[in-house]
């Protein structure tokens, strides 16, 4: 094909352009930034007003409204469930729910809802909040909380506050998912162990794990990925006594010595023998149902997993306290309320009601592997015969929660998850792989700050 | 060898150099058929085409350099100025863009490195071998083609589960015939890249055996009749006859396979999610993670026209390299 | 076949031995060459958890559709058929309009003289080989400013502006004879007839190549439609096939199903049309 000697035509990329078409070329390019330009944004604040309205429900006309999730896996069912229900019980609401992939969520999210094109309800994790809050993609929900007559009495102080942003709240609560320890009882009866054994500390934990070693079995395998190593990093951290993050966004704090001993003790893992080198991503669950992990620190998100998993014997507990004080990584799953491009009046207004109900009735949700984050659904009696969870929910004092920081959650995906990923395959030590993460995190915060100090 | 070559440069290069004094022959259709047609005629013929092309490629490059000159963040009231600082960043020592750019510049020019040879070669052989005639041709070569159309994601999410280092079925069978079951396939140097470079051979191999089977085909059957007449071997029938007639298509074959394995993304995004650590990221998906992730499209715009630039060199290397040594053959 | 010069006392036989040798080795290496695909069509038919197994089992222990009971089940959340129409519709409308808008530019370039030429032929060229996530950014902001996202515009048009087209229907157009033209315009024919009667009906190889090119490169496009679309039933295959896999965990079962839905159309047209592809390419521009 001739298209491979393009470089050598004569009259090529060196000639000088028509002046004509340059300013062509440049005018059409203006009338294009111009058009990329915003107009000034609807106002949120009147929006929320509007909003808190549904506090009274809605008799208008038969409304349609997108609900947006990213419940991919074992949590899908449940909603769906819960959602054919609230339909089923309101005449003039219709709920319709779209899933995406919790990755890809977050960046569709804003453009979707900036064109208009995006939900009027949707559920988002504690940490991304903030993100969200600055780029106006969701509502401040002070008046709607207040005309629900929501407040910390309701959930727990610890949950309430993580949907707070910079004096204003974005977010109502909707569950706990706590990391726990998932246990495979064939494999610990395999080794002579019965669930009496269970590790509470970092001695227990090693001695069962040399124990399994014994009979062959490598225990606790140790994820390079976010899910589950991630996780289990950032648990041990806050249990050696560290902080991913400084309170007030400035520094990256993971490299500190408790970072270094959190991840050193998942290296130990490795370099004793209790876990494989090289795991790959879903490998560490893969294994475990097919008895051939004993230990899994995974998420309460994977309870209706395991449980579909046929002759899967499994049970959960608590994390074990490895550092010095007792700790445990979680999120929590908000609703918020999307800005709508144009004053939407019944559709906000129907979209509190959704709101409204589905933190009602968040115990049936509970169903999906979660803890309700309602006090009432989380102390009834209902929920404490959902053993897995409630043995999660036992955990709810000690759970830690990301940091509340506009665009956290890149700069950790950035900086601290390659760390872990290139400590935990054997490419860095724990203190080089943790260090340059940090120092790179904190040009990535300050830029950040920069940078969100111009929104809101 | 040059009579394979001649009628196949010869018009393009002639229009190109066309205009007023372009050869006699060539041109003759101008005296009668444009006397009918108006001055405008081409440009309405352009149009439909321009428009697209205005917008949607000239319109974005300038577009894209405005906004590589901002802290744009599209869903932020005002992204400011910053001038050549987006820049001055993959320079500058400190800057976290620096370290992860060149680092992925590298994870990109490893893979086309790697990946390129293989991509040109093993599809001129099985291009060779399914040229000839035979009963069920066409399904042998359906076959080899069908990876191609499955897509990015479905090739991927495949490979990922046959890869897996200690679930993965490839280990498991190499463990079967007792060679080392441990490689970390997704998850180690310099396996990661031997499983990307394989995954995508495997995948995309089919698409340029087509070209080079439409290659074949243009090489007349009498040079080769003559060729054998003087009684060259088989090897001389290639050397001489074949990859000389080629010579084009492998130009081409090169430069689109350069320009894919230049823009790879989907494996490594899928299969070793760039990792360990950040050794399979490439070029591609850093900017896609710090435009859309991280929403600094300016870094992001900043660093694509970097991309964009040493790949015209590179581009540009291949083609002196080319045609630099095609110009001294055919001047023997 | 043609004969190899061969030598010795028993020509026949050895060539037969030889062609027997040939075809085993071309079966062995497209069974080798297969193989995933194979194991992922039987992977579609285990039940999840077999799916996973340890060890990986080859041939599925117990035969089940679950996973594509699944698939339909799921509907609005991963509504696969849709992903397939809405494949299948991006790729066509793009390949049209790829025809409609080259052709005719091609033609202008191939065939007539006119002022800026030269300057456009150059800026198609120097645009060749740009990478296309330089477009990216820019343009995404200006298919969002036309409201262009989320919906099958954003697929179909913006990719259509590649060079490629015009630069391989001009060269094909190059090649072209022009008696048949010269012919046609002393007959009093205008350039759009000549083109429309005479050039076009005589290009259906390099047209139809170009079509079948332009739907395999819309068809397995993965970057640009994850930024452009949102909403579950607006996807095409590609990010759509890639939102089976979970967050945390990936039902195996399942994705492979939804490969197998999702191939197995795309694949018969192609054993149908490969042939016409080859030639299509080799009367082309391919020639050099």
């Amino acid at each position: 094909m001739q298209r491979a000697r393009a470089p050598e035509t004569r009259g090529g990329p060196g000639r000088p352009p028509g002046r004509r078409e340059l300013l062509a070329g440049a005018g059409a390019a203006a009338g294009l930034l111009l058009l990329g330009c915003r107009g000034e944004p609807v106002d949120v604040r009147d929006q929320a007003a509007i909003a808190a309205g549904g506090s009274r429900g809605y008799g208008g006309p038969a409304v349609e409204l997108a609900f947006w999730t990213g419940f991919t896996g074992g949590d899908r069912l449940p909603m769906e469930r819960l959602i054919e229900r609230f339909n089923r019980e309101h005449d003039n609401i219709t709920v319709r729910m779209s899933v995406t992939r919790w990755g890809d969520f977050y960046q569709k999210m804003p453009a979707a809802v900036e064109s208009g094109h995006g939900p009027d309800v949707a559920v988002m994790h504690a940490d991304q909040l903030a993100t969200a809050a600055v780029h106006r993609t969701i509502l401040p929900l002070d008046e709607v909380t207040e005309a629900l007559g929501l407040g910390a009495g309701d959930f727990s102080d610890t949950l309430w506050s993580a949907g707070v942003f910079r004096g204003r709240r974005y977010g109502v609560p909707l569950d706990v998912h706590p990391l726990g320890l998932y246990y495979n009882r064939a494999v610990l009866a395999g080794a002579g162990l019965g669930d009496a054994a269970l590790p509470r500390s970092r001695r227990d934990y090693l001695a069962i794990l040399e124990q399994l070693k014994q009979r062959g079995v490598q225990g606790s395998w140790v994820s390079p990925a976010l899910f589950t190593g991630g996780l289990m990093f950032q648990s041990l951290l806050w249990q050696e006594g560290g902080q991913l993050f400084s309170e007030d966004g400035v520094r990256a704090t993971f490299d500190a010595e408790a970072g270094v001993e959190a991840l050193g003790f998942m290296l130990e893992l490795i370099q004793r023998g209790y876990s494989p080198r090289d795991v790959g991503q879903d490998a560490d669950s893969i294994a475990f149902t097919n008895d051939r992990n004993a230990f899994i620190w995974n998420g309460i998100w994977m309870i209706n997993i395991y449980r579909a998993t046929p002759g899967l014997k499994w049970a959960v507990a608590p994390v074990p306290t490895i550092g010095a004080q007792r700790a445990v990584w979680a999120n929590a799953h908000h609703l918020v309320l999307a800005r709508q491009p144009s004053a939407g009046e019944r559709r906000l207004q129907a979209s509190v009601v959704f709101l409204d109900w589905l933190s009602r009735h968040s115990l049936e949700w509970a169903e999906a592997g979660m803890v309700p984050a309602r006090r009432e659904a989380r102390e009834s009696a209902a929920f404490q015969r959902m053993t897995e969870q409630a043995i999660f929910a036992e955990q709810l004092p000690v759970v830690r929660f990301p940091p509340a920081i506009a665009g956290i959650d890149a700069v950790r995906a950035s900086t601290l998850d390659l760390a872990v990923n290139e400590a935990v395959l054997l490419r860095a030590t724990p203190r080089a792989a943790l260090r340059r993460a940090a120092r790179e995190a904190d040009a990535l915060l300050a830029a950040n700050l920069r940078k969100f100090a111009r929104a809101l | 060898m040059s009579a394979v070559d001649v009628p196949l440069v010869e018009p393009g290069q002639a229009e190109v150099d066309g205009g007023a004094q372009s050869a006699p022959g060539v041109g003759q259709l101008r005296g009668r058929g444009p006397a009918r047609s108006r001055w405008w005629a081409p440009y309405l013929f352009l149009t439909p085409y321009l428009a697209l092309f205005g917008l949607f490629v000239l319109a974005p490059i300038a577009l894209g350099v405005w906004i590589s000159l901002h802290d744009w963040d599209p869903f932020l009231p005002s992204s400011p100025w910053v001038g050549l600082d987006n820049y001055a960043d993959l320079f500058r020592s400190g800057s976290p863009s620096r370290g992860n750019f060149w680092r992925a510049l590298r994870a990109t020019a490893l893979f086309t490195a790697l990946s390129v040879p293989v991509l040109v070669t093993l599809p001129l052989l099985l291009a060779l071998a399914l040229d000839r005639s035979f009963p069920g041709r066409s399904l042998f070569r359906a076959l080899f083609f069908a990876p191609y159309v499955l897509g990015v994601a479905v090739v991927a999410l495949v490979w990922r589960l046959l890869l897996d280092p200690h679930v993965g079925v490839i280990n498991h069978l190499l463990g079967k015939v007792g060679l080392p079951a441990g490689t970390g396939w997704t998850t180690a140097v310099p396996w990661v890249w031997v499983s990307l470079v394989g995954m995508t051979v495997w995948w995309t191999l089919g698409y340029n055996t087509v070209i080079y089977l439409a290659g074949l085909q243009n090489i007349h059957r009498e040079i080769y009749d003559a060729a054998r007449i003087d009684g060259a071997t088989r090897w001389q029938l290639f050397r001489h006859v074949t990859l000389p007639g080629l010579r084009p298509v492998v130009m081409f074959v090169v430069m689109m396979t350069v320009l894919g394995s230049a823009n790879m993304f989907g494996q490594a995004y899928l299969v070793t999610g760039g990792g360990p650590g950040s050794e399979t990221r490439t070029v591609i998906m850093y900017i896609a993670e710090e435009g859309f992730r991280s929403f600094r499209l300016g870094a992001a715009a900043a660093m694509s026209y970097v991309h964009a630039l040493l790949l015209a060199l590179v581009n540009l290397g291949m083609v002196l390299l080319f045609f630099g040594r095609g110009g001294d053959e055919e001047a023997r | 076949m043609r004969l190899p010069r061969v030598q010795g006392s028993c020509p026949v036989r050895r060539l037969q031995v030889w062609r027997a040798l040939s075809y085993a080795a071309l079966i062995l290496l497209a069974v080798i060459y297969l193989a995933p695909v194979i194991w992922m069509a039987l992977t579609s038919l285990k039940s999840p958890y077999e799916a996973t197994a340890m060890p990986p089992t080859l041939l599925p222990a117990r035969v089940t559709v679950e996973s594509y009971e699944a698939l339909a089940r799921s509907g609005s959340q991963a509504p696969v058929l849709r992903w397939l129409l809405n494949s299948v519709l991006s790729a066509v409308a793009h390949a049209l309009l790829v025809l409609a808008t080259a052709a005719p530019a091609a033609y202008a370039l191939a065939r007539m003289e006119f002022r800026g030429k030269r300057l456009v032929l150059a800026a198609v060229l120097a645009t060749l080989f740009v990478p296309p996530i330089l477009f990216l950014p820019a343009n995404y902001l200006i298919v969002r400013s036309l409201g262009w996202l989320d919906s099958l515009p954003a697929l179909v048009v913006p990719p259509a502006a590649s060079a490629f087209g015009v630069l391989f229907l001009r060269q094909f157009f190059l090649g072209f004879p022009r008696e048949l033209e010269e012919a046609a315009a002393l007959d009093g024919a205008t350039r759009l007839q000549v083109l429309w009667k005479i050039v076009l009906p005589l290009s259906k190889p390099a047209l139809a190549t170009l079509a079948v090119l332009s739907v395999l490169s819309n068809w397995n496009d993965f970057l640009w439609p994850i930024y452009v679309l949102f909403n579950p039933e607006k996807l095409t295959l590609s990010p759509g096939l890639a939102l089976l896999q979970a967050a945390h965990s990936t039902d195996y079962a399942l994705v492979a199903a939804g490969a197998v839905v999702a191939s197995v159309p795309i694949l018969a047209v192609f054993i149908a049309a490969q042939r016409y592809v080859i030639e299509g390419v080799a009367r082309t521009g391919l020639k050099g």
